[in-house]
């Protein structure tokens, strides 16, 4: 990453990527990678897919660049192209949706550890409850929590008002607290 | 008070949200309702875990991929122009020469340089793991950056004065509860240093938030510090404190004289 880059915004790097300068798109992989592949990681609780659905999600960015509309938050565009993959991946696979939530494979596919701490039980406690929640309840808890957007950044992705999000953020945190805590009894 | 709306409001006290009269409204719930209590523990527990939940690592396979990737749209996207030698055989000469010779200046630099730049690089990564930690504690725009800059915190072996001060600091005045313990959890590992006992002894007095105030009783009677005996005493006979937190000081009162 060049020093101009670091001091561009991420609209104006997705501008020039619009304008034929392709490998500015470099910049905006190494700034935005990380976090949309642990969105789609935590989404799809699986490592492997996680990774090779990051690699389209960017592979989109370049190919349809000039869907991006010039004054639109760079983030939540990409966000919604993260969104896009991830919802077509399981169009794709609908008749595997089954064991799309195989809640006792998950652990192991999210965690990598070979001694069993006090926190990675906690973890993998905190993995299966995730696991129990709606999909929209699920990616509430991931944007607002695991990646700590904004309820305002939220609330623009999901074309709703900021008050919505609100309340719906903290019902899925309560629902969370209810089977975290069914599940830590066993 | 309707149960969805007090999660609701638990939620934004533990989160630092709630304006003044709201924090009074729900620290009474919490005083005198056990139920609301302990949803409230529960919600605690249950945020704390995302907040400290470590973030994933992709492999590098990812990125090679996406260079790579991103090489194909390139050329793709760029019609051929100039090409300054026409027969593939003499390109594909012209390349080898230049991988050669990057090859070879590449080596003489790194012999040359290795062992200083090593060991300065060490130094600075040093710094900057630091540098960048204090930084994350003091990000007041997140909860969660705080918490893992604390516990980075808590993975180095010593604590110079400006890291104890840091921390110090967030474990007295951060809004938010999981981080305000993260720092208590943090200063813990360097209770041997006088200067780290010191602001241990001086928050027990201050706190005021009671699942930090139970932990800092707690960490006195392990760290058995007699010194903590008259502040001790003082919670007990403070009429506001929660009743958890009396009795908690009442017991390691017992265990402490």
């Amino acid at each position: 990453m060049t020093k101009t880059s670091d001091l561009t915004t991420d609209e104006q790097i997705m501008e020039a990527v619009k304008n034929g300068e392709l490998q500015q798109a470099a910049v905006l992989f190494e700034r935005f990678h990380k976090r949309i592949f642990n969105f789609l990681a935590r989404m799809t609780m699986d490592r492997d897919l996680a990774e090779d659905l990051t690699q389209n999600v960017f592979l989109r960015m370049i190919k349809y660049r000039n869907s991006y509309r010039e004054g639109n938050r760079f983030q939540s565009w990409i966000y919604q192209v993260a969104r896009n993959v991830f919802s077509d991946h399981y169009q794709a696979n609908k008749n595997k949706k089954s064991d799309f939530i195989a809640v006792e494979k998950m652990s192991d596919h999210m965690i990598d550890h070979e001694e069993g701490t006090q926190q990675d039980e906690r973890e993998k406690i905190l993995h299966r409850s995730l696991a129990l929640l709606s999909e929209e309840q699920r990616e509430l808890l991931i944007l607002t929590r695991f990646q700590q957007m904004k309820y305002e950044e939220v609330a623009e992705l999901m074309e709703t008002t900021v008050a919505n999000i609100k309340v719906k953020v903290h019902r899925a945190i309560a629902k969370l607290r209810e089977h975290y805590f069914e599940l830590e009894k066993i | 008070m309707n149960k969805e709306i007090l999660e609701g409001m638990l939620i934004d006290y533990i989160d630092g949200k709630l304006n003044a009269a709201d924090r009074a409204r729900i620290e009474g719930e919490l005083a005198q309702n056990a139920e609301a209590y302990s949803a409230y523990e529960q919600l605690r527990e249950v945020m704390n875990a995302m907040d400290k939940s470590e973030k994933f690592e992709p492999g590098s396979r990812l990125k090679a991929s996406f260079d790579h990737l991103l090489q194909e749209e390139i050329i793709k996207n760029k019609p051929a122009k100039t090409v300054f030698f026409r027969p593939l055989l003499l390109r594909m000469a012209a390349g080898i020469v230049l991988v050669m010779a990057g090859v070879a200046i590449g080596n003489w630099i790194n012999t040359n340089n290795k062992h200083e730049t090593e060991i300065a690089e060490l130094r600075k990564q040093i710094e900057e793991t630091k540098q960048g930690m204090l930084m994350m504690i003091d990000n007041q725009q997140s909860a969660s950056q705080r918490i893992q800059g604390v516990n980075v915190a808590m993975r180095i072996e010593k604590a110079d004065d400006e890291v104890v001060r840091a921390l110090a600091k967030t474990m007295n005045d951060d809004p938010n509860t999981n981080v305000r313990l993260a720092a208590l959890e943090a200063l813990s590992n360097f209770h041997l240093e006088p200067l780290v006992r010191k602001i241990l002894i001086q928050s027990l007095s201050q706190q005021k938030d009671p699942i930090v105030q139970i932990a800092l009783i707690q960490l006195m009677v392990r760290m058995k510090e007699k010194e903590a005996v008259k502040d001790l005493e003082n919670i007990i006979n403070d009429a506001e404190t929660m009743k958890a937190v009396r009795d908690e000081a009442y017991s390691g009162l017992l265990k402490l004289s």
